[in-house]
């Protein structure tokens, strides 16, 4: 597999202690083109670990990880991507499945792949009001979207440069997930869900989302619906 | 007059004042203004009115149509104001993305 084309968009704010880890595990997959995007981070030491290669953005204010990802996507396709990937900065997914990530979009099978925690052979034990959220969170999209996914809500995704030339993201916070979704309904994208593994640490359960914001996220999927 | 039209004349003429010091626009907008203003001193004097009005549309009571007719103004204010708010938000978006997409570092 050619990697040269593949850009990677890991956007991150505040917690950066797991970024060294997580790009260098994708460097060492041979993953050359990560593109870091600094949401507004109040610690802004990033550039100092970073090794070299790394193309690094910094949005003078906290937007949102769904402005985050916009922004990165924007410098892909700049850039010259052929398939654009967003990758979680908190170390909660592994760089060896970007492989089975990535292939549908080579053989032309899919324009947009969507990890998936629940399609795995391996299922990682997860925290019951976890699972509860995302199978609530799974129907709401379905709701929404009309597409029955079995992962709701997976920071890992990959697309194909088309794919990314057309989905905007405005929903700057977490509803940009299901907005990815609508503009895939709406450009009648080909969507393959993937089996992903997520690692669940004591780091990334504190730095998750809390069920309130699960509340936040449907409000604003509402009014998305309402007014966009 | 009773406490209570003392206390809502106040009331209205205030805001009146204030949009008149801070909002001040177009004649138009002060004059349309002055009629709600003058409607609503009107109907605080004479509260008869808004029950004739409130019989005439089926409303047992003038309070209770004043009610169900804020319930309305204010979720119409409400929804004015969140797309105001989200389309602010997307010009903000916009402005900062294009100052970090200038200052892009390649390490």
């Amino acid at each position: 597999m050619d990697k040269g084309n593949i850009h990677i968009v890991i956007p991150v704010y505040n917690h950066g202690e797991k970024l060294g880890e997580v790009v260098q595990s994708l460097t060492s997959e041979g993953y050359k083109n990560i593109i870091l995007v600094n949401d507004g981070s109040e610690n802004a030491q990033f550039p100092a670990c970073l090794p070299p290669g790394i193309t690094y953005i910094e949005h003078r204010v906290n937007l949102g990880q769904g402005a985050a990802l916009q922004t990165g996507f924007t410098q892909a396709l700049k850039d010259g991507a052929g398939i654009i990937v967003s990758f979680d900065a908190d170390g909660q997914h592994v760089a060896s499945d970007l492989e089975i990530l990535i292939s549908p979009l080579i053989t032309g099978e899919a324009d947009v792949t969507l990890g998936s925690r629940f399609l795995a052979a391996y299922q990682n034990p997860m925290p019951p009001v976890k699972i509860i959220l995302l199978k609530t969170a799974r129907l709401i999209n379905y709701l929404f979207t009309g597409m029955m996914l079995s992962d709701a809500h997976n920071g890992l995704r990959a697309m194909n440069k088309q794919a990314v030339e057309k989905i905007r993201i405005t929903e700057n916070r977490m509803a940009h997930a299901t907005e990815i979704l609508f503009e895939i309904k709406k450009y009648g994208l080909v969507v393959k869900e993937v089996p992903v593994k997520v690692r669940y640490t004591d780091y990334s359960r504190s730095h998750g989302q809390s069920p309130w914001n699960s509340i936040k996220i449907f409000f604003d999927i509402l009014f998305y619906k309402l007014f966009a | 007059m009773t406490g209570i039209q003392l206390l809502l004349i106040f009331g209205v003429s205030l805001l009146g004042i204030y949009y008149v010091i801070r909002l001040k626009k177009t004649v138009v907008d002060l004059m349309l203004m002055m009629l709600l203003i003058l409607t609503a001193i009107g109907f605080i004097l004479w509260p008869e009115l808004t029950n004739k009005i409130a019989n005439g549309l089926g409303v047992g009571r003038g309070a209770d149509l004043v009610y169900y007719v804020c319930i309305l103004l204010f979720s119409f204010a409400l929804l004015k104001l969140y797309s105001r708010m989200r389309r602010l938000e997307q010009e903000f978006t916009k402005l900062v993305r294009e100052d970090a997409l200038k200052k892009v570092e390649k390490h």
